[in-house]
């Protein structure tokens, strides 16, 4: 934690000219040889711009929602926000508690059971096990997983998989969450009450940044839009304004919203 | 530290992940390096019988449980934070975590071995010397040691692939001119090789020291305990500075 994020309220966003670039070699390591050697392999393609002086500023209890073409920067920008990769230049900085939902169940031990799954992941979210045990009973009960709690998660179909991971993510009392494209989880019974529960935790004053394909559910969850494209910012402001602007960018202007 | 609950569920992971199904499961842990000192046991104290010592087997298990936690520590921290890359490339976390988990692991496997060593030496020798006392600050300074070198050897393995062969290709020969079977000044005469094979080989004070304290039941020279104060400062607080500077882009290259 730096003493920029320090200085922000729970729930705020900064982001200040951010600018980040990946390298896309297949082979991502630097051997040995070329470090002492003191050059790198020539070849291979640039490094792809994911970011590119992109600054965005989101006030507590907000609910952004973000889209953009494939490879536009969007995942690229909730992972910068998580403070998962590092800028190359600009700054940003969340408050409070952070939590991101960008692989629901990532990390999980298959050998561990449901139950140890939700504990070692309480912890990856700097939570005491007294804190995690307190909200043991209300996780489980959301995951509908009854009996196959104690069993390994390797005994898991994908969806009992993504229920759980989902579950632990949103009783973490967050103050920022981090969403990308994952409420695709389970049976549309489950969907409904995942909405649902996000609902509940903007409500609780939560700020939301929700990475999503799908315009309907943004429409639905929330009030600002940023359109990202090539790594640039190009649209940010109310989402009945944004959504216009994003389908014609996309070539779907007419094309009808899945009906809900 | 908020992490600290977080950092005791890395540690029961792993001593749970790695033998998981098999029959005889943390046990494990105990058996390989009592299976490794059995086979230098039987090398040394018995076919190479040439060292003039009293309990020669003591001297030597001594010595080698020192060498086995840090050849454990850093081989298994090595490839520790590309084995964890899932949690790497999605959650924040001090990463230091998941290198100090995996030699915590093999300190208790260390502490386990030398608690079955420690008080058969004792018996044998017949006397309880107040040297003892030491133990728990010459092990400190041996745990700092490791972990300062594993913290280096995992970052950088996680950006050169190269330094987990290296390691393991570096560890035979330098467990061979490590004092674990021998003696520097009962090997050689010469002060050059000598001062080599005692001081510039930074695991050697360490076996002097904890075998003064447990083997021989003597305080050990001011100076090699100084020096594993100072090696263990030195080694905890470079590596950390390395860990800390290079762990920037961790996400990116795991």
């Amino acid at each position: 934690m730096s003493a920029f994020e320090d200085s922000l309220r729970p729930g705020e966003i900064v982001l200040e000219n951010a600018s980040r670039a990946f390298s896309v070699r297949a082979d991502r390591g630097r051997t040995l040889k070329e470090m002492l050697i003191g050059r790198k392999r020539a070849g291979g393609p640039p490094p792809v711009e994911a970011l590119r002086d992109v600054s965005l500023h989101i006030e507590p209890g907000e609910t952004v929602g973000m889209v953009g073409r494939n490879g536009a920067g969007k995942s690229s920008t909730l992972r910068v926000l998580a403070g998962i990769v590092p800028l190359n230049a600009g700054r940003v900085g969340c408050g409070g508690q952070v939590v991101s939902q960008l692989e629901l169940g990532a990390g999980f031990g298959r050998e561990f059971s449901g139950r140890e799954n939700i504990f070692l992941n309480g912890a990856l979210h700097g939570l005491q096990k007294e804190q995690i045990e307190s909200r043991l009973d209300a996780i489980i009960a959301f995951s509908e997983l009854g009996d196959f709690i104690d069993a390994p998660v390797a005994t898991y179909s994908s969806g009992m998989f993504l229920r759980l991971g989902f579950s632990i993510a949103a009783h973490l009392d967050a103050d920022v969450l981090l969403i990308d494209e994952v409420l695709a989880v389970g049976d549309e019974a489950f969907q409904r009450k995942c909405e649902a529960r996000i609902g509940e935790q903007i409500a609780a004053g939560a700020t939301l940044v929700l990475v999503s394909h799908d315009a309907s559910l943004i429409e639905r969850t929330c009030e600002r839009l940023v359109v990202l494209d090539g790594g640039r910012k190009i649209f940010d402001g109310p989402v009945d304004e944004g959504m216009p602007f994003y389908h014609r960018l996309m070539g779907t202007a007419n094309a009808v919203p899945s009906p809900q | 530290m908020a992490y600290r609950y977080l950092f005791e569920q890395m540690v029961r992971r792993e001593l749970r992940q790695k033998y998981r199904g098999s029959a005889l499961g943390v046990l494990w842990y105990l058996i390989n390096p009592l299976v490794l000192m059995g086979a230098y046991y039987l090398m040394f104290g018995v076919i190479f019988d040439q060292v003039q010592e009293p309990n020669y087997p003591l001297f030597l298990l001594v010595g080698l449980v020192v060498w086995v936690f840090f050849n454990q520590a850093v081989v298994s921290a090595a490839p520790s934070l590309l084995d964890q890359g899932a949690l790497v490339r999605k959650a924040r976390f001090p990463r230091e975590i998941i290198p100090a988990s995996v030699v915590t692991v093999q300190l208790v496997t260390f502490l386990a071995l030398l608690a079955l060593l420690a008080p058969v030496t004792i018996v044998i020798r017949g006397t309880f010397d107040v040297a003892l006392l030491l133990l728990p600050l010459v092990l400190a300074c041996l745990f700092a040691f490791v972990l300062g070198i594993a913290l280096a050897v995992s970052i950088l393995h996680a950006y050169f692939r190269d330094v987990a062969p290296i390691l393991s290709a570096a560890l035979l020969p330098w467990f061979f001119i490590s004092p674990i079977f021998f003696r520097p000044e009962s090997i050689t005469d010469q002060a050059k090789a000598r001062f080599v094979l005692e001081w510039v080989n930074p695991i050697a004070p360490f076996i002097g020291t904890i075998r003064d304290v447990i083997y021989g039941g003597v305080v050990p020279g001011g100076q090699e305990l100084a020096y594993v104060v100072v090696a263990g400062a030195v080694a905890l607080r470079g590596g950390h500075a390395l860990f800390r500077r290079l762990q920037g882009e961790l996400a990116v290259v795991v």
